[in-house]
């Protein structure tokens, strides 16, 4: 892990090390391993191998969303409207579904509209020149007022037994499925990021959009394909989403694309561009949704989370513009 | 304060009326005049096609849902010529309402639960200034975390809470002066107040320079951080007199309330014509724009538009109006 680090970072060429020698995203592992043993000390019976993987389905559909948002945030860029999108996506899935499309074919079009709004954020922000900021604010509003108008604030759970596959099924009776996916995602996108030309453009992009623009990297294909990754990622999450709880509805999501930048700032990437690793989403992931998942075993109000989340945010954000400046 | 002389191009200058149809381009050539066209140009459509639109009671109507949004728009409108962004205006609202109704419940009256509110408003802003420039963090993120820890520390606070504000204690938002809601008299006054300071105070030419050109005013020594700072302390403290309001009109507070408030305050100071990359701007663009907002949802609602098209409506607005400023922008560069 550490290994990687280093090295994107040096393709990058703007992390250094912030924490003494060791990488940042080994002290994230560390601090991650200190939690779960904690929290299993002080919360009798939360320790279970099979609890801990169970409590995984709970946050995989986020963690596509922070792999495609690492991405993002390299560039320079942010995506507000994920968390509308995936409701999007999944009122596509239902109400597609409800109105005789088959169901294979309905998921393949919640796909497809994923990819589609991730792809319109990227073309307007490059088209117009805007900052991305804005653009995913008004499609974020565009995207679940669509959900909206579409569902009418009504729900479709008649699916197909069959359906339960993607959100519920177990391999071996322990391995969720989609945490078996997140996995082979994890490593594509660190194969995508670290070893490949698309990769060092990401980070050059967000590093210095001028220089790189000049050295002949076509800045407006790799921003419109980092969005377009980010629409096929809430596909795929909406797709499990649905699955999961099993039911289609306008609401869903709601706060998704706070949790997912958060994640990806406490793992290490600068919220201003340039650098950040996909291990360091992978641990910051782990780290935050454990965080919730041992509260909510230990009785404590669900509410609460959103509020541990934006604190999370604001915190990460801070030591890593703060903690660099003094190198 | 200083007295700067570009400003002097409006109302006041006797010299201006002389020029006739030069004032006239100058006024059109104003950030929020589009937004204002367009907003007439609603104004005749809807009064024509639609029944029961053209009222002084449904005008009086839509002024009284629009107060809220203008009063939190005056300020984030500040904020965002900076180039800075606040998007936890609704969860601050929220907050507020909460201790100005606690408080008044409590203790009834007007002034002391105003007072807590702004109070609390104004500590929000700080902290949310404070770290958006001296602790570094980018405004989205400051305000994205704060949108959603204030959220939940009401969900957590008002969720099971039934909050009934006596009547006594609703003066700004059920209460007239001759006719005119106090709150819209107050939305005036504050009106006032912001383009006096804008145009009068250092402060107020400082944040067009700090939003337009940020390394040029560190080059004059403007004071950027301090600036900004002031600009989330007024946004901060606009959210405990518009809470004051909201209360006063509804009466009672939900935990939910004020959600996606935000939006509504960006489409409108966006709206009505300040850039979203903050140096160019009016202190009446969030006023047209919250106009505009207003009148569109009151004619969805006339028109029987369901509810649920609201959020649809206020996205594809945003979109329209940032698009049209990158437009401009592009045209601008091929002009150059």
């Amino acid at each position: 892990m550490t290994g990687n680090n280093t090295r994107a970072a040096r393709a990058g060429g703007l992390l250094t090390n912030p924490f003494s020698k060791l990488g940042r995203t080994t002290v994230l592992a560390i601090i991650f391993v200190l939690q779960i043993t904690l929290t299993s000390l002080l919360v009798p019976g939360y320790f279970s191998v099979w609890g801990l993987l169970d409590a995984s389905r709970a946050f995989v559909e986020v963690g596509f969303i922070s792999l495609a948002m690492t991405l993002i945030i390299i560039t320079g860029g942010i995506d507000l409207s994920v968390g509308a999108l995936l409701a999007l996506v999944s009122v596509t899935i239902g109400f597609s579904y409800q109105a005789g499309l088959p169901l294979g074919a309905a998921c393949a079009l919640g796909v497809l509209v994923g990819v589609a709004g991730g792809t319109l954020n990227g073309l307007i922000t490059t088209y117009f020149r805007l900052h991305p900021l804005v653009v995913t604010l008004g499609t974020f509003a565009l995207f679940r007022g669509i959900a909206f108008a579409v569902s009418d604030a009504d729900a479709v759970s008649s699916f197909p037994r069959w359906f339960s596959f993607f959100g519920q099924y177990k391999f071996g009776g322990m391995v969720p499925a989609q945490l078996v996916l997140l996995g082979i995602c994890a490593v594509i996108f660190w194969l995508l990021l670290a070893k490949t030309p698309f990769g060092r453009y990401v980070y050059a992009l967000g590093h210095n959009p001028t220089a790189s623009r000049f050295s002949g990297v076509a800045t407006e294909k790799v921003t419109v394909a980092v969005y377009a990754i980010m629409g096929l990622m809430v596909g795929l999450a909406g797709l499990i989403h649905t699955s999961r709880i099993f039911s289609a509805r306008g609401n869903a999501g709601f706060g998704l694309e706070l949790v997912a930048i958060a994640i990806v700032v406490m793992g290490g990437a600068r919220i201003l561009g340039g650098s950040g690793t996909i291990w360091g989403t992978v641990v910051g992931l782990l780290i935050l949704s454990y965080l919730q998942d041992g509260l909510s075993f230990a009785g404590v109000r669900g509410d609460i989370g959103l509020t541990i989340i934006g604190f999370a945010l604001i915190l990460g954000v801070f030591l890593n513009e703060n903690i660099q400046k003094i190198r | 304060m200083s007295h700067n002389p570009d400003t002097e191009t409006f109302a006041g200058n006797p010299s201006n009326r002389r020029r006739g149809s030069a004032y006239f381009n100058t006024l059109l050539a104003r950030p929020e005049s589009p937004a204002l066209l367009f907003l007439i140009l609603l104004l005749v459509v809807f009064s024509v096609t639609t029944n029961g639109f053209f009222s002084a009671s449904n005008f009086l109507g839509i002024l009284e849902q629009v107060v809220i949004i203008a009063i939190v728009g005056l300020a984030v409108n500040q904020v965002i010529l900076s180039a800075e962004i606040d998007v936890s205006v609704g969860s601050v609202l929220a907050v507020c309402a909460f201790i100005y109704g606690n408080i008044a419940m409590a203790y009834g009256g007007n002034l002391l639960p105003l007072f807590a509110a702004l109070a609390v408003g104004t500590a929000i802003g700080f902290l949310n200034g404070v770290l958006s420039t001296y602790g570094r963090v980018p405004s989205i993120i400051t305000t994205l975390g704060a949108l959603f820890i204030y959220r939940g520390l009401i969900l957590l606070l008002a969720g099971a809470q039934v909050l009934n504000v006596p009547k006594s204690s609703r003066v700004l938002g059920l209460s007239d002066l001759a006719g005119i809601p106090v709150s819209v008299i107050v939305l005036t006054v504050l009106t006032a107040a912001f383009y006096w300071v804008s145009n009068n105070t250092n402060w107020g030419r400082n944040i067009y320079a700090v939003g337009g050109n940020e390394s040029g005013a560190n080059t004059l020594g403007l004071p950027a951080y301090r600036t900004r700072l002031i600009a989330f302390v007024l946004s901060g403290s606009a959210c405990g007199l518009a809470a004051a309001v909201f209360l006063g009109q509804i009466g009672q507070l939900q935990a939910t309330a004020g959600t996606s408030f935000e939006l509504r305050v960006i489409t409108a100071v966006v709206l009505g014509g300040t850039s979203i990359r903050g140096g160019r701007g009016s202190v009446f663009s969030p006023i047209v724009g919250a106009l505009l907002v207003g009148v569109i949802l009151n004619a969805m609602t006339l028109n029987r538009v369901p509810g649920t098209m609201e959020l649809f409506v206020l996205g594809v607005l945003i979109l329209l109006s940032v698009s049209s400023e990158g437009l401009r922008q592009r045209y601008l560069e091929k002009k150059i």
